[in-house]
């Protein structure tokens, strides 16, 4: 009898293990777990599945001009009309998703590279160091993103490539402004002076000890910033400095379309529907990354 | 016994915007082989400033190593550029060192095995794999079970007291001269802080290490020092043999300090406690006397008069710093 009971009593054994669960599928399921983060994913996945299948989900050549049938209204052959050339728009839009995605890439890429790297080593060695990238950073943020990105497309001339260069250098103060305070802020932990007492060299501290903790701000400012770079690239295209005719952008068809705004919305709509969507979708996922990555949340979630 | 390190002078200061803090002022000391030390003073008297001066980890600016030499292996630690190959090659290989917070010394986003044979590589230039085997053994060696598979954890799957044992492993990783231990026990709680000391004590013995145990807790260096410095405002006050300071004490310090703690077997009329009265001095404007005078219950005309006493010996090992003799007052 009593040995009845010390069997279903017996306790299970005491561990101090922590449940066993890799941080990427913690860092999954929290993402997942909001629901306008999905959201956000589910729209990036569709600007890249649409950039890259763009000809064969696009119904028409982007520039195939139609004078027989210029500013037509939605129907069933062109689903959001033509333009003021007879272009189909829903395909100049397909195409366009193209153009967006890799000045987006291309400059975030560009700027967080340099950005972060003049950022790591300004907060890294400090003193002069410091002082000079960040005045120079200071002095390129002191001039708006937009007039920084239009000097520069007015000395270059338009085109995929210079839009590129002129807004990752717009985009750099934002990420080694970010850089530099994460990397401050990391400096200031134990595991850093431990790191540092075991004899690891300058390289090795910034590559592995620092960056690797100030990674998740990194992404989230990147994911957002990819946004940022999208918005600015429709403004340069706008203002007619940005890529130039007849590759299609969202920016120059807003520009296009407006003039016929009373007569034809769908022409300026559409294009801008297409900006905040994805404008949209990547603030909405970096802000899920953001919850996802926040260190703080790292075992307890 | 040979001398492994042998401090002279050392004076480390930082400047802040409210003056000169003379955080160390003045320090000698040295380590011999396979010893364990005590460096004992309470919280801003200098006893990390001092360890983590000998290895050039102090941030410059603000701090300054004024002055003073270090000699290990024949060459002066202090000479070496702060970033220089020829420190970096000490720390880690000869000199290591704990940390008091063990929940915040591991890096969080690298596993425990990254973080464990980061030092073989980089000091005893293993490869991946021998690194690995090495880990495994080292991670048995200071009691972490299952250690094969807790290699690939991340530091939050530890608890403190695991944590610290990993960072003894590493500390320990490149068979050190010298492992200096900042209030390495001081975050954990009590049962586990013994089951630590005991296990520090076992290894600087198994690997013939001297360590050096920086502390406010004097019941830690009591079971465990052979020697130990008593520090003060950036001083060292007293030192001696361990029997020698807590027998024989000699400086008022010391005495106060001793009288503080609870001990077994007093009778109830002793059993009091009695607290050393006033505070640590402000480090910024030191007066030129005697630093601990404003406390002191010893002290006499000429404390006030003269500037602080030199360390001047009373035993064979047994060092104080005091114009008073506080045999004949007691």
């Amino acid at each position: 009898m009593q040995n009845n009971v010390t069997n279903s009593v017996e306790p299970t054994a005491w561990s101090e293990v922590a449940p066993a669960q890799s941080e990427f599928r913690r860092v999954i399921r929290v993402f997942f777990s909001r629901k306008i983060a999905v959201v956000g994913l589910v729209l990036i996945v569709l600007l890249v599945i649409t950039a890259i299948f763009a000809p064969w989900l696009a119904p028409y050549p982007p520039n195939d001009i139609d004078m027989a049938n210029t500013l037509a209204k939605p129907s069933g052959d062109h689903w959001l009309g033509t333009d003021n050339l007879g272009r189909d728009v829903l395909s100049r839009i397909i195409y366009g998703a193209r153009t967006s995605l890799i000045i987006a890439v291309g400059a975030t890429a560009m700027s967080v590279v340099l950005g972060e790297i003049l950022g790591l080593i300004a907060a890294y060695f400090g003193g002069i160091v410091f002082q000079i990238i960040m005045r120079f950073i200071d002095a390129l943020m002191a001039v708006p993103m937009l007039l920084v990105a239009l000097i520069m497309a007015s000395l270059l001339g338009g085109g995929v490539k210079n839009v590129i260069l002129a807004l990752g250098v717009g985009m750099l103060s934002v990420h080694a402004r970010m850089m530099c305070a994460q990397a401050l802020s990391v400096k200031q932990n134990d595991y850093i002076l431990a790191a540092r007492s075991m004899g690891m060299g300058d390289m090795r501290m910034m590559i592995q000890e620092i960056v690797p903790n100030a990674f998740p701000a990194l992404v989230v400012v990147a994911t957002v910033g990819l946004g940022a770079v999208i918005l600015a690239e429709a403004g340069l295209s706008f203002l007619g400095v940005g890529v130039m005719p007849p590759y299609p952008a969202w920016g120059k068809m807003i520009s296009d379309g407006y003039k016929y705004i009373l007569s034809n919305p769908a022409l300026a709509f559409s294009p801008g529907i297409a900006i905040m969507l994805v404008v949209f979708g990547f603030n909405m996922m970096g802000d899920g990354l953001r919850d996802a990555l926040d260190p703080r949340l790292r075992g307890v979630v | 016994m040979s001398v492994l390190l042998d401090v002279k002078n050392l004076r480390t200061h930082f400047h802040t915007h409210r003056g000169l803090v003379k955080a160390v002022d003045g320090v000698s000391f040295h380590i011999n082989e396979k010893e364990i030390v005590g460096l004992v003073g309470e919280s801003g008297c200098g006893k990390s400033v001092s360890m983590l001066s000998v290895m050039q980890l102090i941030a410059i600016p603000p701090g300054k190593i004024v002055s003073g030499s270090a000699m290990f292996d024949g060459h002066d630690l202090l000479k070496y550029k702060p970033k220089g190959d020829e420190m970096r090659a000490i720390r880690g290989a000869k000199i290591a060192m704990i940390f008091q917070e063990p929940m915040t010394s591991l890096n969080p986003v690298l596993t425990i095995a990254r973080q464990v044979t980061e030092t073989l590589e980089l000091h005893l230039k293993m490869d991946t794999q021998t690194a690995r085997k090495r880990a495994v053994e080292l991670l048995k060696l200071v009691g972490i079970p299952e250690a094969e598979s807790r290699l690939d954890n991340y530091p939050h799957q530890f608890s403190g007291g695991m944590r610290q044992r990993v960072m003894i492993a590493i500390a320990l990783s490149c068979n050190p001269k010298i492992l200096i231990a900042d209030e390495p026990t001081t975050a954990v709680d009590v049962t586990t802080q013994a089951q630590l000391l005991e296990l520090m004590q076992e290894m600087v013995n198994r690997f013939n290490t001297s360590l050096v145990i920086v502390t406010h807790n004097l019941g830690v260096v009591a079971r465990y020092a052979d020697r130990i410095y008593v520090m003060y405002a950036g001083r060292i006050v007293e030192s001696g043999l361990s029997e020698d300071i807590f027998l024989r004490p000699l400086h008022p310090y010391t005495i106060g300090l001793l009288k503080s703690v609870p001990q077994l077997g007093q009778t109830k009329s002793d059993r009091e406690l009695v607290p050393i009265s006033g505070l640590p001095p402000n480090l910024i404007d030191m007066p030129q006397n005697c630093a601990f005078l404003p406390r002191c219950s010893y002290h006499k005309e000429r404390c006030r008069l003269e500037p602080w006493p030199e360390l001047h010996a009373v035993g064979a090992q047994h060092y104080v710093s005091c114009y008073v003799d506080t045999r004949e007052t007691s």
